[in-house]
């Protein structure tokens, strides 16, 4: 059983998972948010499982963590407040806000939806769920006979 | 493969006069001493950088979720990004507080496996105009992670100035290296389909690598223009090499082309494993590494090289080596740079620089045009395993052949490739998010194409490098100095680059979703050449046809700094068959006792 499933169980059930695992720099309210938020950006479908199930929050947890620029941590703690103040139920549309200027974002929060979905798609697409699971990736095995393709 | 029979060690006998002393130990480097210790010269080979458990540094199947960092370097390394190179000038390490950083090449994907491999900006600072320069020392040099695109060039190139009366010829014709191409080939493999051009020879070739259903697509249609698109000619070895018990065949794994470069069974072509571990075993060769040079040595009373001086790259300590012939091979930009800094009564103004022409003429390819679309056909299709190669297609030079062009002269090739690779690139740039997202994402990766240019940056003496008179690098040894630009064709030959690549995508039915025409940064190609070019007049060029030194005649310089102009095609296999003809001379005469 996963932390995060221990989580749902009660309040008291989440202090002994925390303590067990802390995250490495996101506060446990932060962390949810980033569960929820990378799941909306690459949800579970008939394909695949979406990016709480390739546990992208912990990879964008331990890259921040680490993170060389204290500039790239406050960037996620501001970017995250409005949906950490927000409740569950709103955050849907606090999140189709601010992406619907993906192209031409202009305020903060805009900015951040795009170093959101970049730290999604860097962590989905890296896992192994990414990789195998939604886009059937092929490469990176022995060859021992005929190389794949065509030959003019 | 575990090696123990070559780890070089710091304690080799620097009393004696070797025959040769040989500076670098990548592609030049190590041809030169397999070439000279074949015909039974003994042979000190020096590399600046250490020797790496390069086998371990690599890690070629890695999957990115079974590595930390999804095979990013540690944060506190950074590489340079374009515009940094475009914003500030050189040192462009100065004042970042990173503790490491590395040139753009490392802001590729696995970073984290060639960091040890290329040079830390910090330690190894330059001045003067801006250039991105791309350094690896270590026991290889460059070859630990080149492109391998393994190219012939032709007498398109070697004549040029016969075709269009710019520049200098070649002292030499393509009927001159020919069968060093041969031997290079059939020695270290290569891979390619036959297609008999006159502008790009075909080399000896192994099995080739395949194309994509992408590529094939768009090889049909430029038959229409009566151009083609050839699977990369690669220095890979993919039928394997019985006389080599170094390196394996290739097996398509394709981890070589997913990242800097690199393959940890070595049937892509390394210095060490194709050329100097087979030199050290016929008991010829001595090598040692973290061996510094920063001066040729000369003989008071005749003028001629004696040797080398070296500083231990770790303990500081330096050193003086004899030998009766320098080799230099420590790249084009090095061994200018090591002959500016051997300054002697003799040679004022740096060794074999009589004709002031050492570090001129500094020239390289041209990148950044470049096209990027979609077959529509293959949307939403089954997938392929579609990057198992060392790389794409390459698109030989249509221009300046038999037309002459009025707005420049020279031409390009573009390097490209269609299919599916691991990270699906296209996801960033796919606009919204949730299920249509995630589908889109899917649906597109394998459908895209995309190639970019190399062109021929005009050899001229106006571009140079020389020492820069204060500024030194982590080992007390002054930094070269650069005086660069781009000149106006290849700002000409850039327009239509794009527009070609343009043209030859929308006639071949792909849709266009990305273009970009500027101007990569200088030295952006990793293919400087020129600084020591060779000539048969000694007021015009530095080394003649046998790269060996107009002035000093046991000095051979056998590196890219010898080419008299840059064509554009890719340099190292010409690089090595120069080499290996060069060296075929220099030890008949070594044995005449001419030197």
């Amino acid at each position: 059983m996963h932390r995060r499933d221990l989580i749902k169980l009660s309040a008291g059930a989440a202090l002994v998972a925390k303590a067990a695992a802390p995250h490495r720099f996101f506060t446990e309210a932060e962390y949810q948010v980033v569960d929820q938020l990378t799941e909306m950006i690459i949800p579970a479908d008939d394909k695949s499982g979406g990016a709480k199930a390739a546990r992208v929050a912990d990879y964008i947890d331990a890259r921040l963590a680490e993170a060389f620029l204290p500039e790239d941590r406050e960037r996620w703690r501001t970017g995250l407040k409005p949906f950490v103040d927000a409740s569950a139920d709103q955050r849907g549309a606090l999140l189709a806000r601010i992406a619907a200027s993906e192209k031409n974002p202009q305020t903060a929060e805009e900015h951040f939806f795009a170093v959101l979905k970049g730290a999604t798609i860097q962590g989905y697409y890296t896992s192994k769920i990414g990789i195998h699971d939604e886009l059937d990736y092929k490469g990176n095995v022995y060859q021992s006979g005929d190389y794949a393709g065509e030959l003019p | 493969m575990i090696d123990s029979n070559h780890e070089p060690s710091p304690n080799v006998d620097l009393k004696k006069t070797y025959d040769a002393v040989i500076v670098g130990s990548g592609a030049a480097g190590g041809m030169a001493a397999h070439v000279l210790t074949s015909h039974g010269l003994k042979v000190l080979l020096l590399e600046a950088g250490k020797k790496l458990p390069i086998e371990k540094e690599l890690k070629s199947m890695e999957w990115p979720y079974d590595h930390p960092r999804r095979g990013q370097m540690p944060p506190d390394d950074h590489p340079l990004a374009r515009n940094e190179y475009t914003i500030r000038k050189p040192p462009y390490a100065k004042g970042l507080k990173y503790q490491h950083v590395f040139s753009y090449v490392q802001g590729w994907g696995g970073s984290d496996y060639s960091k040890n491999i290329v040079v830390d900006e910090k330690d190894h600072p330059y001045t003067g105009t801006n250039y991105a320069w791309v350094r690896a020392r270590t026991f290889g040099g460059k070859t630990a992670i080149w492109g391998r695109l393994a190219l012939r060039l032709s007498d398109y190139d070697f004549k040029a100035k016969t075709h269009d009366g710019y520049g200098e010829d070649w002292p030499i014709s393509y009927a001159d290296i020919e069968p060093y191409y041969d031997r290079v080939d059939t020695y270290l493999g290569i891979s390619g389909l036959k297609e008999k051009l006159p502008q790009l020879p075909d080399s000896l070739f192994q099995r080739p690598n395949k194309l994509t259903k992408g590529e094939i697509m768009f090889r049909r249609s430029l038959e229409k223009r009566g151009r083609l698109i050839t699977p990369y000619r690669a220095g890979v070895t993919t039928d394997g090499l019985k006389h080599n018990k170094y390196r394996s065949k290739c097996f398509g794994r394709g981890a070589c082309n997913r990242r800097v470069g690199g393959c940890d069974i070595h049937a892509a072509f390394d210095s060490p494993t194709g050329l100097i571990y087979p030199a050290w075993d016929t008991g010829n060769l001595t090598v040692r590494t973290n061996a510094t040079v920063y001066e040729v040595t000369v003989d008071k009373a005749t003028g001629k090289a004696s040797g080398v001086s070296f500083i231990d790259s770790e303990s500081r300590q330096t050193y003086q080596v004899k030998a009766k012939v320098v080799v230099l091979g420590a790249s084009t930009l090095e061994s200018a740079r090591l002959m500016l800094l051997s300054k002697s009564r003799q040679h004022p103004n740096g060794i074999g620089n009589s004709s002031d022409h050492v570090g001129h003429n500094f020239c390289e390819h041209i990148m950044g045009p470049s096209v990027t679309g979609i077959v529509k056909d293959l949307v939403g299709k089954p997938r392929t395993l579609d990057d198992g190669r060392p790389g794409g297609f390459y698109l030989p030079r249509f221009r300046n052949l038999s037309d002459r062009r009025s707005d420049f002269i020279r031409g390009y090739g573009f390097e490209g490739e269609a299919g599916m690779g691991i990270f699906p690139s296209h996801a960033a740039s796919t606009p919204g998010y949730g299920a249509a997202f995630k589908k889109a994402v899917r649906d597109y990766a394998g459908a895209f194409i995309n190639m970019g240019a190399f062109g021929e940056v005009l050899a001229r003496y106006e571009n140079f490098v020389d020492v820069d008179p204060q500024m030194k690098d982590r080992w007390g040894v002054p930094v070269l100095r650069f005086h660069y630009e781009f000149g106006d064709n290849e700002r000409k030959m850039a327009v239509d680059m794009a527009e070609s690549a343009k043209e030859m995508f929308e006639e071949a039915g792909i849709e266009i979703i990305g273009m970009d025409r500027e101007l990569l940064p200088q030295g952006w190609s990793i293919h400087e050449l020129g600084t020591a070019r060779m000539g048969a007049d000694p007021k015009k060029s530095v080394l003649n046809q046998f790269q060996q030194s107009h002035d000093v005649e046991n000095l051979f310089v056998v590196d890219g700094s010898s080419h008299v102009s840059a064509s554009n095609q890719n340099p190292t296999w010409t690089i090595m068959a120069l080499c290996w003809r060069s060296c075929d001379y220099l030890a008949d005469q070594f044995k005449k006792g001419a030197l």
